[in-house]
């Protein structure tokens, strides 16, 4: 469906056929791309951890679907069923926008972060990166979620 | 008279372990696939030990506990369990 469910739980399309697929390594461009401290340069180095702080999260979506795809860590049937949740996770955040109730998308949060738990609690033993990537990109996918522009933007 | 009671003894036993049902070869994965949408959908199971297939996307699955789910996609295109 949209790009949000993709990048938050990306595991619908072909779903049936990535079960087969080789796991493949994490890619270095797949994750979160907050500059470390330690990599920028040393002449404003506070400056430089004041941008990272001020900086949202940022959000790989590409890059977490590619890798949900591919994983091997989960089933046909879980990446379905997981895929059917978030489906309707999606409905009940687009009918709260569409109802213009700001704090009616709030109450979704414990909803939403239960799914990304059950995510995490089926990929952590075999694709530990995959489950830190989506783990890290929790507040950020939540922020596109919350935000109806932005959520209306993903079309 | 010798050798045919030899063969008779030694064809017996390759008989019968070759009589007996085979168990059904279980796919790890589709093991643990089977037991974490059961997690999924919520539905009391613990681990899957064994599944059988009855057709593309439709197995049953059995539990540690004893419990049998059958597991499937319905005809919404959803991932199902069914309590048997």
């Amino acid at each position: 469906m949209r790009c949000a469910a993709i990048g938050l739980l990306a595991l619908a399309a072909g779903c049936a056929t990535v079960a087969d697929a080789p796991p493949t390594p994490a890619a270095p461009s797949a994750a979160p791309a907050v500059v470390a401290p330690a990599v920028v340069g040393r002449k404003q180095p506070v400056k430089a951890v004041r941008e990272v702080s001020k900086r949202a999260p940022t959000l790989d979506v590409a890059g977490l679907t590619a890798r949900l795809r591919s994983t091997s860590a989960i089933g046909v049937f879980t990446k379905l069923a997981l895929k059917n949740q978030m489906d309707d996770l999606l409905q009940q955040v687009r009918a709260q926008h569409l109802g213009g109730s700001a704090s009616g998308v709030k109450t979704l949060r414990q909803p939403y972060d239960m799914l990304v738990l059950k995510v995490l609690a089926v990929l952590q033993d075999d694709d530990p990166s995959l489950a830190q990537m989506i783990s890290g990109s929790r507040e950020a996918i939540w922020a596109i979620l919350a935000d109806p522009v932005k959520f209306n933007a993903l079309g | 008279m010798f050798a045919p009671t030899w063969a008779a003894a030694l064809l017996f036993p390759l008989a019968m372990l070759f009589a007996a049902p085979a168990p059904a070869a279980e796919d790890p994965a589709l093991l643990r696939d089977l037991t974490a949408v059961l997690m999924l959908l919520a539905k009391p199971c613990g681990d899957v030990v064994s599944a059988k297939r009855q057709s593309d996307n439709d197995h049953i699955a059995t539990c540690k506990d004893g419990s049998r789910y059958r597991v499937f996609v319905d005809t919404a295109g959803r991932a199902a369990a069914q309590k048997l």
